[in-house]
């Protein structure tokens, strides 16, 4: 037999290797250009007023963003205790007790096509259920709706991370004559803390973006949040009204609550990595 | 009294005299063999792993499990605590009597059951906390003590796992951080730590350097004072070093059970002789 000469091998390869070359770097262009896009028109509009002050009207000087800081981080925290320990016992339904059980497969499936969900569809979902019934837009409706898109992103983060604690650990636990919950709380946790960790960091990342969800629920509003039972000031929302509008300096201040927000995002994805890391060693 | 009782109902007696017998702390009324088997079966799902399986565990002794891998020796002893039952599809059938009581009935408290009967696995399976909690976990579950008692406990438990020296002055450490052989230790004394009757040791030094396991061989020799010892090999002149009396097991069945010195130098079965010589497994 006559060996193939490695020329054609070589060439294929060569062609490949540099194909994916090229779309790794076309993929970091586009992520660098928008980064450093946000990064200098943001900045601009970032001052002391846009942190301390309510929003100007149109022309005039001055003005901030200070009631839709405090609204997001309102919001954002209000559903991340609402949809982290029910997304964090989901997860342990699937991971520890149902494991093998077909309620779980039932579950499992529901939150894979709960996460596939488009994010305005949870939006007009909650507000059929809350916003009509109340009568009024609420960041507690707000908080709900992203909530909702936490919880099967939390469920699934967890079951993965429990699934990689290995079985010999829980039966030590058991072993020693704890019961499964306790076993679960304390040794399997334990174990599993940077995982699940990671996991809500990941969560809190991705809702905190979330526009469309919060169009139909808490709204926005050029006032302080004093309550959530009322419309809500929050960054998304008025990045994207703001954005709209025909004015410069609307505009601009969009660009900045655009800077905060990546910003926010890029910390939260950040601990999550440092906390995997921690993990690892 | 007791100890004529005792040469007349158990055959698995050994060189005591029954002046030292007398004198052995008999807390237990019952004074036969401490774990009794009989017509032990077990599945996986549908598949039948042990068949008929009578044997008899002598009180502080050490008795070896030898047989080819997944022949059901850890399948056997996994029994004794029922830690089988993490499991959904597994089951065991027949009666196992712990100091003359069945375990496998429905009244058993699980907890105490485990308390009494503690095991040690293949890989060390330390808690991800300090040294000092990984012992005290067991404590909390079973006692309430005060904290100069739980001190004196957890001293009291790694000194007798031959780890104290090692670690007295790194008690915050974490569990895991220590080497595998302080591990297996440290799991050891975790088991010691509950004040158990029976120890059941799952090929414990399989994954352990050859000094560390010389440390827990001496160790296993020093506790059979004190507990009964069940331990699986695959080593056997592990179960020739350490073992007073040796069960060979070959598919799911107990082949020959008896004294270990004989066992190794006169066995009765051919079965036993080709195992034990090397001739396959």
């Amino acid at each position: 037999m006559k060996l193939r000469p490695p020329t054609g091998r070589r060439l294929t390869n060569g062609a490949v290797s540099g194909l994916a070359a090229v779309s790794a770097l076309l993929g970091l262009l586009g992520l660098a250009w928008i980064l450093s896009g946000v990064l200098f028109r943001g900045l601009g509009a970032l001052n002391w007023s846009f942190f301390t002050q309510l929003p100007a009207p149109p022309g005039m000087p001055g003005g901030g963003l200070a009631n839709a800081l405090a609204g997001t981080v309102l919001i954002t925290l209000l559903a991340t205790f609402l949809g982290v320990p029910v997304g964090l016992l989901a997860g342990v339904f699937l991971g520890e007790f149902g494991r093998q059980s077909r309620l779980a497969d039932t579950v499992r499936f529901a939150g894979n096509v709960l996460m596939g969900v488009p994010s305005i569809i949870i939006g007009v979902f909650v507000y059929t259920i809350v916003v009509i019934p109340t009568g009024s837009f609420s960041g507690y409706a707000g908080a709900l709706a992203l909530a909702l898109i936490m919880l099967p992103i939390v469920a699934r983060t967890t079951e993965d991370m429990l699934s990689l604690i290995p079985d010999p650990l829980r039966e030590a636990g058991l072993a020693l004559g704890a019961p499964r919950w306790r076993v679960t709380l304390t040794v399997i946790f334990r174990a599993a803390k940077s995982g699940l960790i990671t996991g809500v960091c990941l969560a809190v990342a991705r809702v905190s973006g979330e526009t469309a969800p919060l169009l139909f629920t808490a709204l926005n509003s050029p006032y302080w949040p004093d309550s959530l039972g009322e419309p809500t000031p929050n960054l998304t929302v008025t990045i994207f009204n703001y954005a709209m509008s025909p004015y410069p300096d609307w505009q601009q201040t969009a660009w900045g609550a655009s800077l905060i927000i990546t910003l926010g995002v890029l910390a939260l994805t950040l601990l999550a990595r440092l906390s995997l890391r921690e993990r690892q060693k | 009294m007791k100890s004529v009782a005792l040469r007349a109902s158990y055959p698995l007696t050994d060189s005591r005299t029954l002046l030292e017998e007398a004198a052995a702390p008999v807390a237990e009324a019952w004074t036969g063999a401490k774990i009794i088997t009989r017509q032990v079966n077990f599945y996986y799902g549908g598949h039948q792993a042990l068949f008929d399986n009578d044997l008899e565990i002598a009180r502080h002794r050490v008795t070896a499990i030898i047989g080819p891998s997944g022949c059901g020796k850890s399948t056997h002893i996994r029994i004794y605590n029922r830690i089988y039952e993490l499991y959904r599809d597994q089951r065991a059938t027949g009666e196992v009597l712990l100091d003359g009581r069945d375990i496998l009935g429905p009244a058993v408290d699980l907890m105490e059951l485990r308390r009494r009967v503690g095991m040690i696995f293949q890989k060390p399976t330390p808690f991800s906390m300090s040294v000092f909690e990984n012992v005290a976990f067991g404590l909390r579950l079973h006692y309430r003590l005060s904290k100069a008692e739980m001190a004196d406990r957890v001293e009291e438990a790694l000194v007798k796992a031959a780890l104290w020296e090692e670690v007295k002055d790194q008690l915050r450490k974490p569990g895991t951080a220590l080497s595998g052989g302080q591990q297996q230790r440290l799991c050891i004394a975790r088991a010691l730590a509950v004040e158990p009757e029976v120890l059941l040791m799952d090929e414990p030094t399989s994954a352990i350097d050859p000094i560390a396991t010389a440390k827990i061989e001496e160790l296993i020799s020093l506790l059979k004072e004190q507990y009964t010892i069940v331990i699986v090999t695959h080593n056997m002149q592990q179960a020739a070093r350490v073992s007073d009396f040796t069960a060979f097991f070959y598919q799911g069945r107990i082949v020959e059970f008896g004294d270990t010195q004989k066992i190794f130098t006169n066995p009765a079965d051919k079965k036993t002789e080709d195992y034990i010589t090397g001739r396959f497994g």
